[in-house]
């Protein structure tokens, strides 16, 4: 038997700052284009998972009908959609007036303030307080022992089913391997990224910076060539071991909010559209004067924002298996840290931001006696008024 | 339940509320911090008052402490177990002041926005804190059989029936009488749209209050206990008055001294920089002013009143945990002081109770109990509504900004900041 250790924590790390990197990128278009330090964000992931549960499983509330089911991912699809409109509401209802008013930034919060009332309640109106499942096929998690031995490293994967431990392959890699692969990665990941650098000028924009291009191809060489190359297991009498459990759900939720991150980014640095949300970002004024329509703009950000919301609750609701009116708010502390962590400008800083948070919350709960599981977001904040205290703009501020 | 009793318990509610509002605003009205960590000064209040006053050997209680401070005081009579609940007070509203001041160092630096954010994060951290830590002071089991002041010497009688009747009779319609002086003044100065809505409010609610019970059948014996509503027939041997009216007047004489204290405070020329700090800091720190100083200490007086709110929280419920003080209760105050009117301590006291008979005043409509979640949640989105229009069509709230007692350049009167 081999005990889960950090890196199990540090994948799992990853999940959780997956899931509140999917929050974390709509509150940041939002905070930094509305400049509207959203408080309802939490509420609209709620929103969002629930507006998934009407499509996906109907007979949990209340005053529907039980009209059958639709498969998560279409019911997902369904109710991000719906929720873009309800973005699309926020904004022209609400917002758009205040804005017109040149509401400050204090105004702002307090308006969201009541728009999350006003959202937490209505679900709570609808559906109750109880706790409802999605319809999913369940998932089981695969373990992945990881034995470094005198030989080189053996991976052994284990499964449960039906109620027996069954091992499903067993491989390995000798040293040489193991050293000559991360070489290999370091020199492609190092490669690439000179080769995408360009000189640095007034109008350079990278669509990847070449940096977070260079790690992701070295990071993907070692996943490829780890997950290709599987030479026979070298030995099982472990120097080292530990254990990390994943399952097709958590590759599915990183999966996504990279994703998300992915196309959000293409759509802000390629579209006319996009370029034109990132120069009212900068400057609102100066970008009406070269003819960018400030509403449209606005608008979209809230039905983008929305989305990427509604995305994060139905992760989020599919990860934790129960949907709560809480839900939501439970997560906006923890994504409000992501965001100023990550400073509120781009949307790889929201990412990393969530990252270091996610990780640093399932680390700590993993260093620290047992008895402190119970201050996972307390971690999140300590750190952020940590970096906050040394930079108050944040780690990637723009202020 | 008779409206009186439900009357006293709101208006005790709505005390309690105005003085955790009170110190909210002259953090957030008056200097501009927007401290989203409010409640967790209140928290502290509580809990530090309800141990510095729990005797030593409390049953079911196994957090530091039962300092006992009325004990040991006893010998000298009820008032000296009185005085050491007091003390209690005071302990509760330092530690409050100190905890803050633990906040602010490293917050107060930072952007406003920011500021909000952390100071949320901090108090709901403080609240797992409380609820975790089952030796630092019981944990989620919470602390019950606080201590309640002079409670041994209620009800208080005066003699026979008809002198306490007679007294306690005559104070409330006094009372009332007052009330009515002072609504009848206000009419005169109010405008047309005031006047009616006066009217339409008052009246209403006094329909409701002498009229109601006697055509719901309650006939003279519930009219009788709304007219004369300090006295409470069924306390003791001969009625008198009973420890809940105690605690409302206790809690509606706090409410005047946090009220008067802050009062002072905003008016004296101190007060006129903690107002130009919210202005633009630029300006009081260009002449000289350390602006974070008194950024701090308006922080720490205001968590000091929300401290002595949480001492009296305390004595009005007779039980304190930590799932009592989650942060909706700031928001609750925040929407409070916006409805009232921002920077103003009157609006507090005004806005706290219109939010307080929305919220609590619903329970009179009759739903069946299947439907008591979807009352809650109705009620919850109909104060979220209110909050965004009152902010959209009044920004200043009901009442705008106050008067200060200071003349400003241009102005022969006291003027307000709006000028």
């Amino acid at each position: 038997m081999v005990d889960a250790g950090l890196l199990d924590a540090t994948v799992q790390g990853l999940i959780t700052g997956s899931i509140i990197a999917g929050g974390a990128l709509g509150l940041s278009l939002i905070y930094n284009i509305a400049e509207v330090p959203n408080f309802a964000h939490g509420d609209m992931i709620t929103i969002g998972a629930y507006l998934a549960l009407v499509f996906n499983n109907p007979g949990e509330i209340p005053f529907l009908p039980a009209f059958g089911s639709a498969p998560l991912v279409a019911a997902a699809v369904v109710g991000v959609v719906l929720a873009g409109v309800l973005g699309a509401t926020y904004e022209l209802t609400i917002f758009r007036k205040f804005r017109k008013r040149d509401a400050d930034i204090i105004t702002m919060v307090i308006v969201s303030l009541g728009l999350a009332l006003v959202l937490r309640n209505v679900v709570l109106f609808l559906v109750g307080s109880k706790n409802i499942r999605y319809q999913s096929a369940s998932v089981s998690n695969t373990n992945f022992d990881f034995l470094v031995t005198g030989g080189g490293m053996t991976v052994t994967t284990t499964q449960r089913q039906a109620g027996e431990v069954v091992t499903t392959g067993q491989w390995g890699y000798p040293w040489w391997l193991l050293v000559g692969g991360l070489l290999v990665a370091a020199a492609v990941g190092y490669g690439v990224y000179r080769a995408y650098r360009r000189e640095e000028g007034f109008d350079t924009v990278y669509l990847v910076p070449p940096k977070i291009l260079g790690f992701t191809v070295a990071a993907a060489t070692v996943i490829g060539l780890g997950a290709f190359v599987q030479l026979a297991p070298q030995g099982t009498d472990p120097i080292v071991a530990t254990r990390i459990g994943l399952s097709i759900k958590h590759l599915t939720i990183i999966g996504v909010v990279l994703a998300a991150m992915f196309v959000l980014n293409v759509a802000l640095k390629t579209t006319k559209l996009g370029r034109a949300m990132r120069a009212t970002a900068d400057n609102m004024d100066l970008a009406e004067v070269r003819g960018v329509d400030a509403d449209r703009v606005q608008l979209l950000v809230w039905v983008i924002a929305s989305m990427l919301a509604a995305l994060a609750g139905v992760l989020t609701g599919w990860f934790a298996t129960n949907l709560t009116p809480n839900m939501g708010f439970t997560l906006l502390l923890p994504i409000f840290a992501a965001v100023i962590l990550g400073g509120i400008s781009s949307p790889y800083g929201a990412v990393a931001g969530a990252m270091i948070i996610g990780v640093s919350m399932d680390v700590s709960v993993y260093l620290l006696p047992s008895h402190f599981a119970t201050y996972r977001v307390a971690v999140a904040f300590l750190i952020l008024i940590a970096v906050l205290m040394v930079k108050p703009e944040g780690l990637w501020g723009d202020v | 339940m008779a409206v009186a009793d439900f009357l006293i318990t709101l208006v005790t509610f709505i005390a309690i509320y105005s003085l955790f509002g009170i110190g909210l605003n002259l953090k957030f009205g008056f200097t501009g911090l927007i401290d989203f960590g409010h409640v967790a000064y209140f928290m502290v209040g509580a809990y530090v008052t309800v141990v510095l006053t729990l005797p030593a050997d409390a049953p079911t209680y196994g957090g530091i402490g039962g300092f006992d401070l009325p004990g040991l005081f006893a010998a000298l009579g009820p008032l000296g177990s009185l005085f050491g609940w007091v003390l209690g007070v005071l302990g509760g509203m330092i530690a409050a002041a100190l905890v803050s001041l633990a906040v602010g160092v490293p917050t107060l630096r930072l952007r406003e926005d920011y500021l909000a954010i952390t100071a949320l994060g901090i108090a709901t951290i403080l609240n797992t804190v409380v609820k975790d830590e089952d030796w630092l002071f019981n944990g989620p089991y919470g602390i019950s059989g606080v201590h309640k002041p002079l409670v041994d010497v209620f009800p208080i009688s005066l003699g026979s029936f008809t002198v306490n009747m007679a007294v306690f009779g005559l104070l409330s319609v006094a009372i009332f009488g007052y009330v009515a002086y002072w609504l009848v003044n206000r009419f005169r100065d109010a405008g047309r749209t005031g006047r009616i809505l006066m009217v339409a409010s008052v009246g209403l609610v006094s329909v409701w209050y002498f009229v109601m019970p006697v055509v719901d059948g309650g006939g003279t014996v519930e009219l009788t206990k709304n007219v004369l509503w300090l006295f409470d027939p069924t306390a003791g041997p001969n009625g008198g008055l009973d420890y809940d009216r105690f605690v409302l007047l206790l809690s509606l004489g706090f409410l005047a001294g946090g009220y008067h204290w802050v009062e002072r405070t905003i008016n004296s020329p101190y007060g006129r920089v903690l107002r130009a700090i919210r202005e633009d800091e630029d300006v009081p720190q260009a002449l000289g002013k350390e602006t974070f100083q008194y950024k701090m200490q308006a922080l720490m007086f205001g968590s000091a009143l929300a401290g002595a709110a949480g001492a009296l929280w305390a004595v009005n419920i007779g039980f304190v945990s930590p799932d009592q003080f989650a942060s909706t209760i700031t928001f609750f105050a925040f929407t409070a002081v916006i409805i009232g009117g921002t920077a103003n301590n009157k609006g507090v006291i005004l806005g706290t109770a219109v939010f307080w008979a929305i919220r609590n005043g619903t329970r009179f409509i009759d739903v069946p109990s299947q439907y008591s979640i979807q009352l809650a949640a109705a009620r919850l989105i109909l104060i979220g509504v209110i909050l965004m229009v009152i902010l959209y069509y009044r920004p200043e709230g009901l009442l705008g900004e106050q008067d200060y007692d200071i003349d400003l350049p241009t102005s022969l009167r006291g003027g307000s900041d709006d000028v």
